[in-house]
């Protein structure tokens, strides 16, 4: 047990101490802000002044109306609209529309509105601008023309109404996420987190039972497997091993974990001061979403590191590993699969029998939990299952490596390696 | 005590039989060698007393006890195929290899640093090992197989790679562990060094035992039927085929195997004859190199 724990420690001081693992620790975090950063900086910079911008009326009556409802006001308490012209159902519409569009491009004009002569039927209306598509402007255009609109219909239906605004303001929708333990209002982001986290999952169950082969394959061809295995039992070198690799693996999770806690709690504070102006991002990680994001760590490292390190005992060179780690990195590669559907229906019996399965278990059940939390007897199934493949694996890694840890030179035939279990 | 006692070993690799039936004993505080042409079964029988390997038949008992994880503590092993982590630095490397030994951090720091002075690495501590020389990396291997001092010490090969100097090193130090009390085991082809320095042998061939015992005594019943000669001119009178039964050239030195019954002195007398001028004609047990190569041969016959 104490040589076990010198190995673990070994494994685990080698890899930490090392820049790649600074590098790969702090590149996620940095990564992830960064992107947030760029979004808020990239967002369109409000409205800083009074939009100039003139009314084409072809439909007659009302240009007044719209130019009424455009009251909105900006931070400073500016208008954000200035109507600097209006042009009722001209004569020729095509030379008004050239004479607008070149004050546009000359920079007299912001923006121009065209009310086509049929609106009322239900034609759009065109807006006109160097940038069309600035949300911030044309929802306030949409709503006054909208409301002029409705109020000239209701005038000729001959009803009139007071306080059209108040009574055509929009209904606003709560989503609530109704799950089998209770309720949850929906934030929106489900879908990127579960994807962003069970990728984070799959790119570290790769990298970390890769990591583990490479230790292997390291030991045999610098030969100083033979006074290791002089000195301490083959099987307590290979758990030693996957226990200092998984340590390192967790130390990493950890620090992405406290990470996502300090975004979450101050994430609203950090996006106030890069842009004052943009609503506040939300980071909802539920601890326990965090803590089931570790579990299947674990046991995905385990579970694939046992095969990773099979194949490092069973070839002794680097090309060897690279052919044949492929089967067990197609394993891995094959659980995202079936995200699509996942993703659309995460209780279908597909998904169910797909997350007990352990080599997806991992990646799959971890998927299904954070978009709809399974019922915990298929979770408890999950893991126990995952920790029966786990110690068959274990055993057979350890199998394996005990006699192929000392064979250098031509690969063995898989009817070699099975000979070789029997050894054992 | 035996140090080592191996009692009907064998191990199978497949259909190839490496070691068959063997029973060696080693005595406590010898230095032993294990001689043995190549792919005769010596690294196999020596890394079953390390249990690198587990005999698929018969027992090892190192120091009287079946061999366990508290007996590999006390042995120290020096193998064939010399490699230790690249990246670690000296220090590091040595302290890890001797904690899986037992021995406690500090007490490891100390032998270390004692050892890598004593072997003229004082400075190369704190490098990577891979930023050694391999010579350099040679001794640091040495020495990370006696830091724990092990009561026993297997050396594979130990002279391989090794310049006059360093060999010499390394010879002043086997025998004075010899002296302390630890039992050395010694795989070679060099039959110099075994001459030189090993109490016991035990000559193996395709996994048999084929010569075993006290190196003096093995030698003295050959009794002295070889003469060494060193001579510059003409050679002829080594065609002697009476009185001379086989020769080994050496470039200026040439050893002969006189014929059962032959006078060394009729030779002598030929030589000086034929006009060659001896600088050496020394009357000499039979080289250890001659006795493999006949037990060998008869073997293989």
């Amino acid at each position: 047990m104490r040589k076990l724990w010198l190995v673990a420690k070994r494994e685990y001081l080698v890899r930490v101490r090392t820049r790649a693992f600074l590098i790969s620790t702090v590149s996620l975090p940095l990564i992830t802000l960064a992107i947030l950063f760029l979004s808020l900086a990239l967002a369109r910079s409000p409205q800083d002044h009074p939009l100039k911008i003139a009314l084409l009326d072809d439909a007659g009556e009302l240009a007044g109306s719209v130019a009424k409802r455009l009251s909105g006001k900006l931070p400073d308490g500016r208008p954000a609209f200035d109507v600097t012209r209006t042009i009722n159902q001209p004569g020729q519409p095509a030379k008004a529309r050239d004479e607008l569009r070149a004050e546009l491009r000359r920079g007299q004009l912001d923006a121009y509105l065209v009310i086509p002569h049929d609106v009322l039927q239900g034609k759009a209306g065109e807006f006109y601008a160097k940038d069309p598509g600035d949300g911030a402007v044309t929802a306030p255009l949409r709503r006054a023309l909208t409301e002029a609109v409705v109020a000239r219909r209701l005038e000729q239906s001959g009803v009139h109404v007071d306080d059209l605004p108040k009574l055509l303001r929009s209904v606003d929708l709560t989503l609530v996420r109704v799950t089998g333990q209770g309720e949850a209002e929906e934030k929106g982001q489900t879908y990127l987190l579960a994807m962003a986290l069970a990728t984070v999952l799959y790119v570290t169950l790769l990298t970390y039972g890769i990591a583990t082969m490479r230790s292997i394959l390291e030991e045999k061809a610098t030969r100083i497997v033979e006074i290791l295995v002089a000195s301490i039992r083959p099987s307590q070198l290979l758990a030693g091993k996957i226990v200092g690799v998984a340590g390192v693996g967790l130390t990493q999770f950890l620090i992405w974990v406290l990470t996502a806690a300090a975004l979450g709690a101050y994430g609203s504070a950090i996006t106030k001061a890069v842009q004052p102006q943009a609503r506040p991002v939300q980071f909802h990680l539920p601890l326990s979403l965090l803590g089931y994001l570790v579990v299947f760590f674990l046991g995905g490292y385990l579970l694939y590191a046992a095969l990773y390190a099979a194949v490092g005992a069973v070839v002794s060179s680097e090309e060897d590993a690279q052919q044949m780690q492929w089967p067990v990195t197609f394993l891995v590669i094959l659980a995202f699969v079936p995200f699509g559907t996942i993703l659309h229906d995460p209780n279908s019996p597909a998904a169910i029998v797909l997350s007990l399965i352990p080599f997806f278990t991992p990646i799959l059940m971890f998927l299904r939990i954070a978009l709809e939390p399974p019922p915990f007897w298929q979770i408890a199934l999950s893991i126990g299952l995952l920790a029966l493949a786990i110690f068959g694996l274990i055993r057979f890694a350890g199998k394996v490596y005990r006699v192929g840890v000392l064979m250098y030179g031509k690969r063995p035939s898989l009817i070699e390696i099975f000979r070789w279990m029997k050894y054992s | 005590m035996d140090a080592v006692l191996l009692e009907g070993v064998s191990k199978y690799y497949n259909s190839v039989t490496a070691v068959n039936h063997l029973d060696l004993r080693v005595g406590e505080g010898s230095l032993y060698g294990l001689l043995g042409p190549n792919g005769a079964g010596k690294t196999t029988t020596l890394r079953m007393m390390m249990r690198v390997l587990v005999p698929d038949q018969g027992t090892v008992h190192i120091f009287g006890e079946p061999i366990c994880d508290r007996v590999q503590d006390l042995t120290g092993y020096l193998p064939e195929e010399r490699g230790l982590y690249p990246r670690m630095k000296v220090r590091e490397v040595l302290r890890f290899l001797a904690a899986l030994k037992g021995v406690a951090e500090g007490e490891a720091n100390r032998r270390a640093r004692q050892w890598l002075e004593r072997l003229e690495l004082a400075e190369w501590g704190e490098k990577k090992v891979i930023d050694l020389s391999k010579g350099m990396q040679q001794k640091v291997q040495f020495i990370a197989a006696v830091l724990h001092q092990p009561r026993l010490l297997i050396l594979d090969e130990p002279f391989s790679g090794l310049d006059p100097l360093n060999a010499q090193v390394l010879k002043d130090i086997m025998l004075e562990m010899r002296q302390h009390g630890t039992t050395l085991i010694l795989s070679t082809h060099r039959m110099e060094q075994v001459e030189m320095m090993c109490d016991f042998i035990c000559l193996i061939h395709q996994g048999s035992k084929v010569l075993e015992g006290e190196l003096a005594a093995i030698k003295r019943s050959y009794g002295k039927n070889t003469l060494r000669i060193q001579y510059s001119g003409n050679g002829d009178f080594l065609n002697l085929s009476a009185l001379i039964e086989s020769t080994n050239h050496y470039g200026a030195m040439v050893e002969a195997r006189l014929r059962p019954g032959a006078d060394p002195q009729e030779i002598l007398k030929r030589a000086v004859e034929c006009g060659a001028r001896i600088t050496r004609f020394e009357l000499i047990e039979p080289p250890l190199n001659d006795i493999f190569i006949e037990k060998v041969s008869k073997a293989d016959a």
